[in-house]
């Protein structure tokens, strides 16, 4: 899970390895928003499967590839 | 995934852990953890294996390695926030830590292909640099499998 400067450094960083996904750090930055928002609640609980795959779903994060096992 | 459960003893561990974690800049230790707590440290050490079972933390040693998205060791994603500074396991986790504190932040890392220095800056949950990508490589089935790795 790391940070690229673009897309052509991930396909030079990958050399020709199965690739995974690629998001932009907007993307990424709604996605920690709603992941980790409530981490240091007093009242956080762990959540589902399903909460976390919904997290996704909404972010538009869809597909084989985003869903939780 | 499963969808882990914990008991409110085992929540009150994981949330004081959490607490120290933020206050001291670092991981606490299990004797830091229990004098806070009040409980013993072999009954702390306890409580942070079955939190690590239900993926509260990760431990490694007995030692905690990550409460995610902080970091204990070092690592290339430097977080400052709220005028202290920790490290991150990864990217997205970098930019958890001024989620989870609700604060703004400043990632310093740099891209995993040439290596130049990034510094991006988050103001209310958006990073400034919206030009940088984040590559995600394990598929989320397997995100568990190894999470060092993931």
């Amino acid at each position: 899970m790391l940070l690229f400067r673009s897309e052509d450094h991930v396909t030079n960083w990958l050399a020709g390895r199965p690739d995974g996904a690629t998001i932009n750090v907007a993307k990424l930055a709604e996605l920690a928003n709603a992941w980790w928002g409530n981490r240091l609640a007093p009242d956080w609980r762990p959540r589902t499967r399903e909460e976390s795959q919904s997290i996704l779903d909404e972010l538009g994060l869809t597909g084989s590839f985003w869903t939780l096992g | 995934m499963i969808a882990w459960t914990m008991d409110a003893a085992d929540l009150d561990l994981r949330n004081a852990t959490y607490r120290l974690f933020v206050t001291l800049g670092r991981a606490p230790s299990a004797w830091e953890t229990a004098t806070v707590t009040g409980r013993s440290e072999a009954g702390v050490r306890e409580g942070w294996r079955r939190l690590h079972d239900a993926h509260g933390l990760v431990l490694d040693g007995g030692e905690i390695r990550m409460a995610n998205p902080f970091a204990a060791q070092p690592t290339p994603f430097r977080v400052e926030a709220a005028g202290r500074s920790w490290f991150a396991n990864c990217g997205w986790d970098a930019f958890g830590i001024g989620a989870a504190l609700h604060v703004d932040s400043t990632i310093y890392t740099d891209c995993a292909d040439c290596h130049q220095p990034l510094e991006i800056h988050v103001h209310g949950g958006r990073p400034d640099s919206e030009d940088l990508v984040f590559h995600v490589l394990v598929p989320a089935h397997a995100w568990w499998n190894d999470i060092g790795y993931t």
